[in-house]
């Protein structure tokens, strides 16, 4: 047994193993080029590789291994003498047939690209048009079951009980209703309220709800100041825009996550892509709000310049850095404020609310600090 | 060595003991540094898609150059598989994201912010991804021609995790090792090599004498923040150990003599490259900024008002490109340290027992499917 290897001492410095893809066994074998690789080991019946079958596999540098597409795939032959892998080589015409080559890298990058510039398309197009088409779709209950939950949660934050003083409240309800008739809303499950909380602020809520923050309340000086947001919230109802920014958010993260692979979306790419999409986005809403607002003010006879002096009255100067006018949900007050002004005039119709009913609204938390 | 002892067929009396066999990297830096390089570069134009490819070559790479007993182990799985498994995760999740929605939102009408708890469930499908991960990769890995494999259940597994992480939170981390032991002794107890089963006899208490005065120290590391780096790097050189020691598989056996300093360097080398790299995005930016206000003739102060939002566009445009190359010098940076070289440095200090009870496996078990990837990508949740 021992003697063939000693008339081919080359074999024996540098065997050629031979795994047959069934056991670990470490076989040494020799090699014969037939018309096929015959690969043949002590006191065994040799097998036969067809040299068009025969594959490359990973390996490190000094060592060629083979695995056989015809063989049990696991099988491995390994040379470890370079002549003998030269010799192998040369026969084996299709070793390296399943590699990735340079046109498959390119075929890998242009698909991806290809994948990237529709999914942005559709982020860009689609998502929008399918928001604003679908959102007035979504069945009331449905709507008003996500406005449900939102309110638990900013009751949770803002305070569990709304101001409830019977005077103020009587004055916010001729309010709400006035500006509710002039934007054409229907919407008898319309709710507002007034949550004590000294955040100087204002939402509206899937399904009607419209809540002023008594902060919101304490810096207005009249009652224009203050329905003017309200109508400003009126239009966010009228044009479906919580469910259309639900919609639209919901889908831009799940797009741009596919892209960058992260479904939750919690990479930075990932956020900051979203955060520029998003706000543009709401940004248009919220111009489109506040055209809203100015018709509603007009319509009324009222001027809906007060609203937007409130606003900057709250916000001051925004306008500081590209980034932050990029990253902005809301367009800058200060831009708001220029629009509304010269959307100024003169009132021709009666005031909103008497004197009287406006000292009680502004009282409607009660008279005691919150 | 070794001809004598695999060439005689039938039975033999047992060899004696053979000394320890060792694991070798013969991995070339410069090489993996290239194959990173042109990788993170597609990644970037590809938006990504190419990390597929990426970590696949990685994989064969490491797979490749490393040889347990003087032969070269070898990863056959493919990156298509993988983004099959992405996109079938995709189509898994996002079912599971609505159902997420609607249910949270039947939750908060009830109470606010009750539905926070239901993150958990997306915790519990990392765990499910992180076993299911694993298995993809070990069945995937052949040596001698066999290939490893595993079974148990992903969700039994996730289960296991779920109760040790309330257990390690109960006890402000202090079950964490007794954590380690449990999941990896199940992993392991579901791994085979052919007909070889895993083991893992590493226990929590060996591991918890070896690291909780870690534990103590580690509110120091929130006051003087350069601690952090060496108290990681103490703990994960301490793990690693702990790990290789207690694997079994059959009758073979490692260990590890990984000198609990080894990860100072590599932790210290990618902070430090961090820090090079911000430094050189800040200085970028400002000159970037600089320029722009030179050939715009619009002052520093002026030139972030919106009325000047055309002037102000080069200056992001560059920004973006500044982002992007800051974000794939550190895509490589991590790899060559955190992966390459931790790898390397790991494996010359493990020494494997009894090799020769691996010497006729029998082949066996079936190749998982990439799904349990896809999950980990898609949740992003890395495990091992």
């Amino acid at each position: 047994m021992s003697d063939i290897f000693a008339e081919a001492p080359a074999q024996s410095t540098k065997p050629t193993i031979f795994y047959d893809g069934t056991s670990s066994r470490r076989r040494q074998v020799t090699l014969a080029f037939g018309d096929a690789l015959e690969i043949a080991e002590e006191g065994a019946a040799p097998v036969r590789w067809a040299y068009a079958d025969i594959r490359r596999a990973d390996s490190p540098p000094g060592i060629l291994r083979l695995a056989c597409t015809t063989a049990p795939p696991l099988a491995r032959l390994e040379i470890r003498d370079a002549a003998l892998a030269a010799d192998v080589t040369a026969r084996c015409l299709r070793l390296d047939e399943h590699r990735t080559s340079r046109r498959g890298v390119a075929k890998i990058v242009g698909w991806s690209v290809a994948a990237a510039v529709s999914i942005v398309c559709v982020v860009m197009f689609g998502v929008p048009l399918a928001a604003d088409r679908l959102a007035p779709l979504v069945p009331k209950p449905v709507e008003r079951r996500i406005g449900d939950a939102a309110e638990v949660q900013m009751k949770t934050i803002f305070g569990r009980n709304g101001c409830e003083d019977p005077a103020g409240k009587a004055a916010f309800t001729k309010l709400v209703n006035r500006l509710r008739d002039a934007a054409g809303l229907d919407d008898d499950s319309m709710t507002a309220g007034v949550l004590p909380t000294p955040v100087p602020n204002a939402f509206a809520l899937p399904g009607g709800k419209v809540y002023v923050l008594k902060g919101l309340l304490d810096k207005a000086d009249s009652p224009d100041e203050l329905a003017g947001i309200l109508s400003h919230e009126l239009g966010h109802l009228k044009h479906y825009d919580n469910m259309r920014g639900l919609i639209y958010n919901g889908g831009t993260s799940f797009l741009i996550g596919l892209l960058f692979g992260d479904v939750t979306g919690s990479s930075a790419v990932i956020f900051a892509s979203r955060s520029l999409v998003e706000a543009s986005y709401s940004r248009e809403a919220e111009t489109a709000a506040d055209t809203f607002a100015i018709e509603i003010m007009h319509k009324l006879g009222r001027s809906p310049k007060p609203a937007a002096e409130l606003m900057f009255r709250i916000t001051g100067k925004e306008g500081g850095s590209t980034l932050t006018t990029i990253l902005a949900s809301h367009p800058l007050t200060e831009d708001r404020l220029a629009r509304m002004t010269r959307e100024d005039r003169p009132a021709s119709g009666p005031p909103l609310l008497t004197d009287k009913e406006w000292q009680s609204l502004k009282l409607i938390c009660g008279s005691g600090k919150v | 060595m070794n001809d004598m002892q695999w060439t005689p067929i039938g039975s033999e009396p047992i060899p004696p003991p053979l000394p320890p066999a060792c694991v070798d990297f013969s991995g070339n830096r410069s090489e993996f540094r290239k194959m990173v390089t042109k990788g993170a570069m597609l990644e970037l134009v590809t938006f990504g898609f190419y990390r597929f490819w990426l970590v696949t070559d990685i994989r064969r790479h490491l797979w490749a150059l490393t040889a347990i007993d003087g032969d070269a182990a070898e990863y056959t799985g493919r990156a298509k598989e993988l983004l099959v498994g992405f996109l079938f995760a995709l189509a898994i999740l996002m079912p599971i994201y609505l159902a997420y929605f609607l249910i949270g939102i039947e939750f908060e009408r009830w109470q606010g912010f009750a539905s926070t708890p239901l993150f958990i469930g997306f915790y519990a499908f990392g765990q499910f991804a992180i076993f299911r991960a694993r298995r993809y990769r070990l069945t995937r890995t052949v040596w001698r021609g066999v290939r490893f494999w595993m079974d148990g259940s992903g969700w039994a597994y996730s289960f296991r995790a779920m109760a040790w992480g309330l257990l390690v939170f109960l006890t402000l981390g202090l079950a964490l090792p007794w954590r380690e032991a449990a999941l990896e002794r199940y992993k392991m107890q579901h791994s085979h090599y052919g007909d070889l089963r895993g083991d893992f006899e590493g226990d929590g208490w060996t591991f918890f004498k070896r690291a909780w005065w870690l534990w103590l120290l580690s509110p120091i590391a929130l006051f003087i923040f350069p601690l952090a780096p060496f108290f990681y790097a103490e703990f994960k050189a301490r793990q690693w150990r702990w790990w290789l020691d207690g694997i079994r598989i059959g009758d073979v056996s490692l260990s590890s003599n990984l000198p609990h300093d080894a990860f100072y360097g590599l932790y210290w080398k990618v902070i430090g490259w961090w820090l090079l790299l911000s430094t050189a995005f800040g200085f970028y930016i400002g000159g970037a900024t600089m320029l722009a206000v030179k050939l715009g003739g619009v002052p520093a102060e002026e030139m972030f008002t919106p009325g000047n939002t055309s002037k102000s566009i080069p200056i992001l445009v560059m920004m973006v490109i500044g982002y992007f190359a800051v974000a794939l010098a550190v895509n490589i940076i991590m790899r060559i340290y955190l992966q390459r070289d931790l790898w390397a440095k790991v494996l010359e200090t493990v020494e494997v027992h009894n090799i020769g009870a691996a010497a006729d496996v029998r082949g066996g078990g079936q190749i998982a499917s990439a799904l349990g990837e896809g999950f980990a990508d898609g949740l992003d949740v890395a495990g091992f």
